[in-house]
């Protein structure tokens, strides 16, 4: 029965979001609906981590700006062709986080989120100095990947697109959620030092867990690239884009598949809205800061295991000792 | 010639480490007695900046004079923080909500300047801006000399507090071992509200001395939280002293290398030094055991 209302509210949603784009009244619409789907993917991909291992990543925008620059710089310097140069970057995104992961999993708690935080800063200033390549901040110009479309028709086949790939990570989430991979990562994030004990390669898992994590995340970055057309280092490695996708997560709830959607969606529009109201004033900035304030005093579970505890004192108390049919229990034993 | 001029990056390399010793001393007190990594350390340092270039604005009078006012304030906003925000998280994830904690308050902080101040680059004009010494054929400018004294002060103000008083032998006995602290009557929750509010303090002081000679915008606070976080990891998170040797060295490093690479990619030497010291000590060099586990 459960199980059978669960399909129905994933079709209904997959539908709502294949249909989007025929009910949106204008392009700019779309364009913001694509701005959240990609933060969907971001939010999912570091959630691919952040919320198997517990291991909070602040500075996962070093790898959406990797993947949107090494796509960007393989198609003007290299000449690849689009969608190729966006897997070939995040292929090289994923041999470069090997190194970074086993640097920065060599250490805890504080001081992971400290190398985190390191890694997009020197990044931004390694990107901004290095001019001859990466054009500094005077940007980069991605080519269009079709070139004969119109730019609602370019929105509408991106909007597709990053749909396919949040399909995809979300996916990889969903399937290492049930497996004994995804137990251990579980287990490293609970209590690391038991789950060692209990013969759980950590190292090994949380390495996996990070470079799978980094290379989702470069595919969200390379797409973006192909989408936006246009980077700056300012805003590809910029400390906010990987405190959105932190906040995403945390918002809507790191241990549910859609938890960082949610968030996605929620902050997503309230940024849009920001931007729209208050233009370029800093007052977005005021805005996340506290939001991310609020969920992490509030709310750490995010808002999905919230607003259950809420139906729950709303509605009949689980008693203690749980009355069960000889029916139910023969079901429950046999999924 | 080139002599006097890498004894001139030597010189200057000293005076900035004198303040990153300052600050990177508040960051371990925080660590020391919560467990917590501050992000907004340098966003505080950035708004003491500014309440420093406002009251020159507003007064006319040395910017020094705001201290008066921003160190007790700072003090206060230190202790207001612990009690308010850091103490509420659960003690289990407290090390890595705290971190997203006090980077919210960064964000909030960052934006607020930019709201009230707005993004324009600010800076104070002195009678004695301009002003340089010869210092054994070195040219030095007052304001940093000004700013390494008042870094140098207040090190050692909260070097003789954290070894003379009673409260500073409480204050460490937090550090060392919470619960034994406990045990021997000390308060350590009000302790630690106070460790809180002195390494606040450090970024009043911090503060007014990086407004006399430098230009101050609201997202500056990252150039120096990097920098800052790579200090106290190289340090040994939690050693005061690891913190000022790593500091020193490090921006004496940063000034010599300013030489051959320019500004910018010298900064990039605080990034190499702590990813050398995790692949080769993650506990720091000369970090006590607190780091181990961190």
């Amino acid at each position: 029965m459960r199980s059978a209302s669960r399909w129905v509210a994933l079709a209904v949603g997959v539908a709502l979001v294949l249909a989007f784009p025929l009910v949106s009244p204008n392009a700019y619409i779309l364009s913001a609906a694509v701005v959240i789907l990609h933060y969907a993917v971001l939010s999912t991909s570091w959630n691919v981590v952040g919320g198997f291992t517990g291991y909070i990543s602040l500075g996962h925008a070093a790898y959406f700006g990797l993947g949107a620059y090494g796509t960007a710089l393989l198609i003007t310097r290299a000449g690849v062709p689009s969608f190729l140069a966006l897997g070939l970057a995040g292929l090289v995104v994923a041999v470069l986080a090997v190194p970074i992961g086993i640097a920065a999993l060599r250490v805890r708690g504080a001081s992971f989120v400290i190398v985190s935080i390191a890694l997009v800063l020197i990044l931004l200033l390694v990107f901004q100095s290095w001019r001859e390549v990466t054009g500094g901040s005077d940007g980069l110009v991605v080519p269009r990947p079709f070139p004969e479309l119109l730019r609602p028709q370019h929105h509408l086949v991106f909007f597709y697109l990053f749909a396919a790939l949040l399909a995809l990570v979300l996916l990889a989430w969903w399937t290492i959620d049930r497996s004994r991979f995804g137990m251990g990562l579980k287990a490293i994030r609970e209590d690391e030092d038991k789950a060692q004990a209990l013969g759980v390669p950590t190292f090994a898992y949380k390495l996996a867990a990070f470079v799978l994590s980094a290379t989702f995340t470069a595919l969200g970055g390379g797409m973006y690239a192909l989408w936006f057309g246009d980077l700056d280092p300012v805003f590809q490695f910029s400390i906010l884009i990987g405190s959105y996708m932190v906040l995403m997560a945390l918002l809507g709830g790191v241990r549910h598949l859609f938890g960082p959607v949610l968030g996605a969606l929620v902050v997503g529009v309230a940024l849009e809205f920001f931007k729209q109201q208050y233009g370029d004033t800093q007052f977005h900035l005021v805005a996340t800061g506290l939001l991310l304030g609020v969920v992490v005093l509030f709310m750490p579970d995010g808002v999905i295991p919230a607003v259950r505890g809420l139906l729950a004192r709303r509605g009949p108390q689980q008693s203690s000792i749980r009355e069960v049919s000889a029916a139910e229990l023969q079901k429950e034993r046999v999924p | 010639m080139t002599g006097t001029l890498l004894f001139q990056s030597l010189v200057l390399g000293v005076l900035l480490g004198g303040l990153y010793a300052l600050l990177a001393a508040g960051l371990t007190l925080y660590f020391g007695v919560m467990r917590v990594v501050m992000i907004a350390h340098s966003a505080f340092l950035v708004l003491a900046a500014y309440l420093a270039w406002d009251f020159n604005q507003r007064t006319g009078l040395d910017p020094l004079v705001s201290l008066v006012v921003t160190v007790p304030l700072f003090f206060l906003a230190g202790v207001g923080m612990q009690r308010l925000l850091i103490a509420r998280l659960r003690p289990a994830t407290v090390t890595m909500m705290s971190v997203l904690l006090t980077f919210a308050v960064a964000l909030t902080i960052e934006g607020l300047l930019g709201f009230v101040y707005s993004g324009t680059q600010r800076r104070i004009q002195l009678p004695y801006s301009g002003a340089s010494i010869d210092f054994f054929g070195a040219r030095i400018a007052v304001v940093k000399l000004i700013a390494f004294g008042l870094a140098a002060l207040a090190l050692l103000g909260l070097f003789l507090v954290l070894t003379r008083t009673r409260f500073g032998q409480a204050l460490r006995a937090t550090i060392q071992h919470p619960q034994a602290a406990q045990l021997l009557g000390i308060d350590t929750n009000r302790i630690a509200g106070f460790g809180f509010g002195l390494g606040l303090a450090t970024a009043a002081i911090g503060g007014t001395a990086l407004a006399l000679d430098s230009t101050i915008f609201p997202s500056l606070h990252w150039h120096w939280i990097g920098p800052l976080m790579a200090i106290i990891v190289v340090g040994g998170l939690g050693s005061v002293p690891g913190a000022a040797i790593a500091a020193m060295l490090l921006g004496i490093m940063q000034s010599l290398l300013q030489l051959p690479m320019g500004t910018t990619w010298a900064q990039t030497v605080f990034y190499l030094a702590l990813f050398a010291t995790l692949m080769i000590r993650p506990q720091g060099f000369f970090g006590g055991r607190l780091a181990q586990r961190f």
